[in-house]
């Protein structure tokens, strides 16, 4: 097995729920000849807890999930992954979201039949321009540092305003000294006197129109607040409708009960948010559709 | 501090009454953040008023309190000792030159509502003095944002204050743009540029294992530190006053501290209410990546931050005693959190529907994040009050690095209540109105404080502070009378001027819904009244049986107009009101205003309006609302 091409793959986390799908991309793999010696959590090769080994690979195929033109790749591994690469390698399983991150580290897009990007078989230096997201030197990354422990981008900023416009102000610093004298200070009412106040004001010219945005003052006397509990209390009802309360804590949400209505919407088990506004089950907690549900959250009211 | 630098020459401050300008001021600073503009965010109260003169571009958003006035937090700091030495009181300085600000490029957008008569006063005070007087330069008109879309910016445009606001960011952003198009990152000039939407700004203080501790289970009593300005109380009494079958329940709510504080009639307390053990729970339970390390140690990277010093910080730092006594989880979520934390939905081994699910609750809760309209976050969260846990529970995609928690939580705040006992009183009354709302959440919906207010019991003991409000200090009130209108609740502070000799001529003002029902403190008002001590005038506004002819203060004022003509005009009588903000100061004032007219001899009605606001400068018409 001497010429058996060796194989990584870097794992999207969300890939450990589907073993499936790896096992299935290492029996392709090896009926292209290559195997697959190492299996790595992108998270943990981004934390820097695996270290990959230099010129070991043939192929590196990535993972994920994700379509490909919403890859969430950190960049900063791109030029990993061109140094764990023999020369001629090539990493599967990216996209052209990445592009500019593969050409300026020195990778060639392929895009005959199966995409993929190549490592260069003459090995050229990645292209330096110092002011972009990736590059091989750590020090050099600009503005962002990518995660610790976690697949999310995790960003600092750097910068120094503070550097900028020195205005010498230190003539004005004496006034801080005697502090704390009330009696010295301007009547705040002489403020908004009218003729002080010319300066106008800022018109927006355009905007959304708002609409049901009314909310009842405490003491309401408009006749709001009442319509605010009237509509409360046909929720109310179309909930009793769906939902049947019983004594146990547990009650029975269940589609296909005659008489139980389900919203035009189709989205009444994920929760409010996605809840269109006639729903029967507006108000109550996200469910699983015809299983029996604990709705200890509402039984404060029962 | 090297991280996410901040930086003083771009500063947001704000001065919030129910958190919108905060959160305003907070999407603001986010906004900068992407576009790596370093800056300070603070309440206007808090900031370092030294920090002006390094300070070039000020960005104030302001709302204004029902009488016109700055929200407390913008003219007192949260915490220490020296409140009072803030931005606002010395801008306020008259010695002041007036190129005192010229070094300074200034914007404001107030918040206000046209349904009070002072509307966006606040922000007009502050425009006035900064750029009128001392000379800072404003790089556009200001905004005053209308809720009422009747006056202000959007007058008649029916735009909410959502589009005022974006408007007042859109301009921002463009002159930061224009006036900071690249940035120095290592010595080396660059385009500035956002940063990818999908990333989270690391806060420039994270939590951390505390390794020291070798990770063991803290059991040490608890502290809170960092505030010098907070006690430690112990409940004595914790009554209701209204009929058990009352729909409202009001306590009578009493306790001692460790010291005795000095404080007389107007002065308040704040209490800092915690969550439920059961709270937290639920929340472990929705982020259970979070349990294993709850009880564990931590540090912070770089320091306690700044808003969650109000009250002090808890110790030991664990993720459940910051839970329990900092983070907000059973508030409101607002846009901010969104903002921060919809990146996060990655947790596809949560989603029954897989990736799609995962998709779709990204989705969502990105558009919550972004949508200048509002209007779908209002009617998801605020309308039907939904907490942040009860968002948790709905999106499970959502796995929260605990990390960061102290960034992306929004933080308790203290709530504050009128004293009514009498001046330095070791046994401190409040009188405590129990918040609770129906919404189409079959949950009934608490408000934080007066949760854990209900819950606590004799012995128990929770911290607090004593604000001085000094309010009747001046000796010449004690040989004129006073006349108190305070309906519900407002009776608090009255009970604690009634038990104090800042006056011997006291008119109580005094009303409810029905007499047997809420009739707050009835046995001893009526011994006052018996004992001359007060006059009482009550009415009920739903009880026609015991109130035949008024159902509210305003009603008898008017009824004895005459009478109260006399007690202010010759008398020099002081009004004080105290009680809900909407409508009952409005009308109340209107009823003053118009008795003063009917009833004394001015030349003409504006002379009348003259001496109304001559009253309410000299300090004569007071009012606490609320």
């Amino acid at each position: 097995m001497t010429d058996n091409k060796l194989g990584l793959i870097l794992l999207h986390p969300a890939m450990t729920n589907k073993p499936e799908d790896v096992t299935k991309a290492v029996e392709e793999a090896a009926q292209d000849g290559v195997q697959m010696v190492n299996q790595y959590l992108i998270n943990k090769v981004n934390d820097g807890s695996v270290k990959l080994d230099a010129d070991k690979y043939d192929v590196i195929h990535y993972l994920t999930p994700e379509s490909p033109d919403s890859i969430k790749f950190p960049s900063k591994l791109v030029p990993v992954l061109y140094s764990a690469l023999k020369a001629g390698g090539s990493v599967y399983g990216l996209s052209d979201v990445l592009k500019l991150d593969a050409l300026l580290n020195g990778f060639s897009i392929v895009n005959d039949g199966q995409y993929h990007w190549e490592k260069k078989s003459q090995t050229q230096a990645a292209v330096s321009i110092p002011l972009k997201t990736s590059t091989n030197n750590k020090n050099k990354l600009p503005s962002f540092k990518r995660a610790v422990k976690n697949p999310i981008n995790i960003v600092q900023f750097e910068d120094d305003l503070d550097d900028d416009d020195e205005v010498n102000n230190s003539d004005k610093a004496k006034f801080f000294t005697d502090y704390n004298n009330d009696e010295d200070s301007i009547e705040e009412e002489d403020l908004v006197r009218e003729d002080l106040d010319q300066a106008g004001i800022t018109m927006i010219t355009c905007g959304k129109s708002k609409t049901r945005r009314k909310k009842a003052c405490k003491d309401c006397s408009c006749g709001l607040k009442e319509e605010e509990e009237q509509e409360i209390d046909q929720v109310r009802k179309k909930q009793d409708a769906v939902v049947k309360f019983t004594d146990d804590e547990l009650t029975e949400i269940d589609f296909t009960v005659e008489g139980k209505k389900v919203g035009g919407c189709g989205s009444c088990s994920l929760g409010d948010a996605f809840r269109c506004s006639g729903c029967p089950y507006l108000g109550l907690p996200a469910f699983k559709p015809g299983q029996q549900v604990n709705l200890n959250s509402i039984l404060d009211d029962l | 501090m090297n991280r996410s630098k901040s930086s003083k020459r771009i500063a947001i401050l704000y001065g919030s009454e129910t958190g919108n300008a905060q959160d305003f001021a907070a999407i603001l600073s986010y906004k900068l953040h992407r576009l790596h503009l370093p800056h300070t965010l603070n309440s206007l109260g808090d900031y370092t008023p030294h920090d002006i003169l390094d300070c070039r571009n000020l960005f104030i958003i302001c709302s204004t309190t029902g009488q016109g006035e700055l929200p407390r937090n913008a003219i007192e700091a949260s915490h220490g000792l020296n409140k009072k030495n803030t931005l606002w009181s010395f801008l306020k300085k008259r010695n002041l030159p007036a190129d005192f600000l010229n070094h300074l490029s200034v914007s404001f957008l107030g918040l206000g509502d046209s349904s009070y008569p002072k509307f966006n006063y606040a922000i007009r005070k502050l425009h006035n003095r900064i750029v009128s007087q001392l000379g800072a330069k404003e790089l556009f008109h200001r905004l005053e944002a209308d809720e009422q879309s009747m006056a202000g910016s959007n007058k008649g445009s029916g735009a909410s204050i959502e589009a005022v606001y974006f408007e007042y960011e859109k301009r921002i952003l463009k002159y930061l743009r224009e006036t900071y198009p690249t940035r120095k990152v290592n010595g080396q000039i660059v385009e500035r540029t956002e940063f990818a939407a999908e990333a989270y700004l690391e806060p420039p203080s994270c939590l951390l294992l505390d390794s020291d501790e070798d990770g063991h289970i803290v059991q040490e009593n608890l502290t809170f530190n960092g505030d010098d300005s907070v006690n430690v109380g112990t409940v004595k009494i914790n009554d209701r006053l209204t009929h058990p079958e009352h729909f409202q329940d009001v306590r009578q709510f009493v306790f001692n501290g460790k010291k005795a504080h000095e404080y007389g009639p107007g002065d308040t307390i704040s209490i800092y209410p915690c969550n439920s053990d059961d709270s937290v729970k639920q929340f472990l339970e929705i982020q259970p990546h979070w349990k294993s390390v709850a009880d564990k140690p931590l540090k912070l990277s770089h320091g306690i931050p700044n808003n969650l010093k109000d009250g002090g910080f808890v110790k030991p730092l664990t993720l459940r005693n910051l839970l329990k006594y900092h983070c907000d989880i059973m508030s409101i979520p607002r846009t901010s959190f969104f903002m921060k934390v919809w990146t996060f939905a990655t947790d596809v081994g949560r989603m029954e529907r897989g990736r799609e699910q995962l998709e779709q609750q990204r989705e969502k809760l990105h558009q919550f994040a972004t949508d200048e309209d509002m209007q779908d976050l209002f009617d998801y969260c605020n309308r039907p009050r939904r907490s942040l846990l009860e968002v948790l529970q709905d999106f499970p995609s959502l796995k929260l690095p605990w990390e960061f928690a102290l960034d992306y939580l929004p933080i308790i705040k203290p709530r504050l209540f009128s004293i009514s006992s009498g001046p330095n009183d070791p046994n401190i009354e409040l009188t405590i109105a129990i918040v609770r709302y129906k919404t189409i959440l079959r949950r009934i919906r608490k408000g934080i404080c007066t949760n854990f207010i209900i819950n606590l019991s004799p012995g128990d003991k929770f911290r607090y502070k004593v604000q001085n409000n000094n309010l009747f200090l001046n000796k010449e009130l004690k040989e004129k009378p006073m006349i108190l209108i305070s309906p519900g609740v407002g009776i608090a502070p009255m009970m604690s001027l009634i038990r104090s000799d800042v006056s011997k001529n006291l008119k109580l003002f005094f009303g409810n819904r029905m007499m047997e029902r809420d009739f707050l403190y009835k046995e001893i008002l009526q011994d006052w009244d018996k004992e001359e001590r007060i006059t009482l005038y009550t009415c009920f506004s739903r009880d026609p049986k015991n109130s035949p002819k008024f159902k509210y203060v305003q009603d008898i004022l008017w009824s004895i107009g005459e009478f109260i003509a006399k007690l202010i005009h010759d008398q020099g009588a002081t009004i004080y009101v105290c009680g809900s903000s909407n409508k009952m100061p409005i009308q109340v004032r209107i009823t003053i205003l118009e008795i003063l007219k009917k009833w004394v001899n001015f030349e003409d009605e504006d002379a009348a309006i003259r001496y109304m606001k001559d009253m309410e400068k000299d300090d004569r018409y007071l009012q606490e609302t609320w």
